[in-house]
């Protein structure tokens, strides 16, 4: 064990040394690599930690979502409906809900506008509670500063602010209004009786596949949509992003095996030349691809690691700013969040062996060639 | 005791530029004896040397080495004799640019596993014996063409091999260093190694000390002394 331990060193060492007379070329071809690297690790980190997000904020969410359906668009429900849908075996619980969307000319943003079911959020009449990106859509500039929005033009409705949430819980509450449910009314021009959807949770989720076909039966008009599919969605959401993502990076990852492969196969006549000599002066073939392999191994690990550690810190820690705007949607208000890291070992492994084995095999299978000619055929 | 029987060597078989660079060579080559194979340009100095030291397969005959045939070994066993039982100075010297003679020196027993601090010791040793411990770790492109020869004979000796074989040593000498260099070979002769040399240069195949001169020419031997020349 230690002879083979000496003789990976010796040939570590030769690597470390040949590869020190050529450090310029070599420092630049780790940075390519690095940068490859760094384009795939963000945009797995960043899908890897938005997906983590929406399970944790999914997991709080009501397992079963009602709308009413009005030729195949979704209608106002009456509370009447939240009475039968819970009713139905199995749920414990069903309450109807309004929100709605208003969209902002003066921004040219879209914001979210909920009745509270929390007391503790629920703000005084002609008060409101908003996401931290409307004031910076709005560009308020003092605290405390009013609230306009208009319906139409000529309209004006004022709203003070009774709280600006904070961005810890920016991902979900950006874009957040929230009002009471008479200034709501008043503001939508919604009639009593009637909410957005019905919001519902059951007693055992194991039989939410039976609760909803049963009710949906018994409900033709009314569309039964379950936690599971809107995770669904935003998965498809997520994954379609990331697989963007991961497609230019791939393309990426392609060129610069293409260029290791071109590199590795038009090895120089001084390359060539040191095979010869180093099969002449006793080195196995073994021992030149072991070599060629240390070279491959210690450029792709650098630049493996040189790309993670900035991915990683890229997307945590610079709120991966480069292509955020890609990965989680276009809109006029971004939420300013910070991610929570999420990195598991098999992702990490994923990663090393996409980016390190391209490499590897490009630059090894050349030399093999070369390596396993005469010493004296090498040397002519 | 290194052995030929019938051996001849085509390069770019059954190709309009075949080379027939030995034909039929018979020859023994005695331990512990410096020999010389001399001879003009292309007449198989160099090939012999390379078929003696299982670099290249003869295309037909039989080398053998201690009564063990040697040519016919699959590649991984010819490598080990290389590394373990012939040492090599190149015509060229073939030494690696941008390392340090150290380092030159040490490569024959990278494959070995052996400690390293073990083969820097002995081939600090080497440099020292061959005065050049100040130019250890200085890169061999800075050599001079005698340095350099001396840097290749360290680490043709590095893993102590029974047999050393030189090509055109002093091709690049001038007297002084040619006559140092001789100096070198019948120490390591006194100490009980087989030197093979190629060479045109009457000043080693002159030399005293030298036990065979075989002559060569297109190929084949043409002239053979044994048993001591001058």
């Amino acid at each position: 064990m230690s002879t083979w331990l000496n003789r990976q060193r010796a040939l570590a060492d030769f690597t470390l040394a040949a590869m020190g007379r050529r450090r310029i070329k070599n420092a630049a071809l780790v940075m390519v690599y690095a940068l490859v690297v760094f384009l795939l690790a963000s945009a797995m980190f960043f899908a890897a930690s938005l997906r983590h997000e929406m399970h944790q904020v999914l997991a709080e969410a009501p397992e079963l979502t009602v709308q009413r359906l009005i030729m195949g668009r979704q209608d106002l429900i009456d509370a009447a409906a939240a009475e039968r849908i819970g009713a139905i075996r199995g749920v414990s619980q069903a309450r109807p809900r309004l929100w709605g969307y208003y969209y902002d000319r003066i921004s040219g943003a879209n914001y979210t506008v909920m009745v509270p079911d929390d007391p503790d959020l629920m703000p005084p009449p002609g008060e409101v509670m908003i996401g931290e990106g409307i004031p910076r859509a709005r560009g308020f500039t003092w605290d405390g500063a009013p609230l306009f929005l208009s319906r139409h033009l000529g309209d004006l409705q004022r709203f003070n602010v009774a709280r600006t949430f904070g961005t810890d819980s920016a991902l979900m509450s950006a874009d957040l209004i929230l009002m009471t449910e008479a200034d709501f009314r008043a503001f939508f021009g919604i009639p009593e009786g009637l909410f957005t959807d019905v919001v519902a949770r059951v007693r055992n989720p194991n039989e939410l596949g039976k609760i909803v076909e049963k009710a949906a039966i018994a409900n033709p008009d009314l569309r039964f949509v379950t936690r599971d599919d809107i995770e669904r969605t935003y998965q498809k959401l997520f994954d379609w992003r990331e697989g963007l993502m991961a497609a230019l990076a791939g393309a990426a990852v392609l060129a610069f095996v293409i260029f290791a492969a071109e590199k590795a196969s038009g090895l120089s006549a001084e390359e060539s030349r040191e095979i010869g000599i180093l099969k002449a002066i006793g080195w196995d073939t073994r021992d030149v691809i072991a070599m060629k392999l240390w070279e491959g191994g210690l450029v792709s690990f650098g630049a493996f690691l040189i790309g993670t550690i900035a991915a990683y810190a890229h997307v945590f820690v610079f709120k991966g700013a480069l292509f955020a705007p890609v990965l989680r949607g276009w809109a006029v208000i971004y939420p300013d969040f910070t991610l929570t890291p999420q990195i598991d070992g098999l992702q990490i492994l994923t990663l090393g062996l996409l980016t390190t084995l391209p490499y590897v095999a490009a630059t090894v299978v050349p030399i093999w060639r070369r390596a396993s000619a005469d010493p004296d055929a090498v040397m002519r | 005791m290194i052995t030929l029987s019938a051996v001849t060597k085509l390069y770019n078989e059954g190709r309009p530029n075949e080379v027939q660079a030995l034909r039929g060579i018979d020859l023994t080559l005695a331990p512990g004896a410096l020999s010389v194979l001399k001879g003009p340009s292309g007449s198989g100095k160099s090939t012999l040397l390379s078929i003696v030291a299982c670099m290249a397969r003869p295309t037909s005959g039989r080398v053998t080495l201690n009564g063990e045939t040697v040519s016919g070994l699959p590649e991984r066993f010819q490598t080990e004799l290389r590394r373990t039982t012939f040492g090599f100075i190149f015509q060229r010297f073939n030494l690696i640019r941008g390392l340090s003679v150290l380092e030159n020196v040490i490569l024959p027993a990278a494959p070995t596993g052996e400690p390293r601090a073990r083969v820097i010791e002995r081939a600090m040793e080497r440099l020292a014996a061959l005065d050049l411990t100040p130019r250890a770790l200085t890169p061999v492109e800075h050599l001079s063409g005698g340095e350099a020869q001396r840097a290749a004979i360290a680490r043709a000796l590095i893993n102590d091999p029974p047999i050393l074989i030189a090509d055109e040593p002093t091709a690049n000498l001038d007297t002084a260093l040619t006559e140092r260099f001789l100096d070198i070979l019948r120490a390591e002769r006194a100490a009980g190694r087989t030197l093979i040399v190629t060479s045109h240069d009457p000043r080693i195949w002159g030399a005293e000390g030298v036990d065979a001169v075989i002559e060569l020419r297109d190929g084949r031997i043409t002239h053979e002394i044994t048993g001591g020349v001058a």
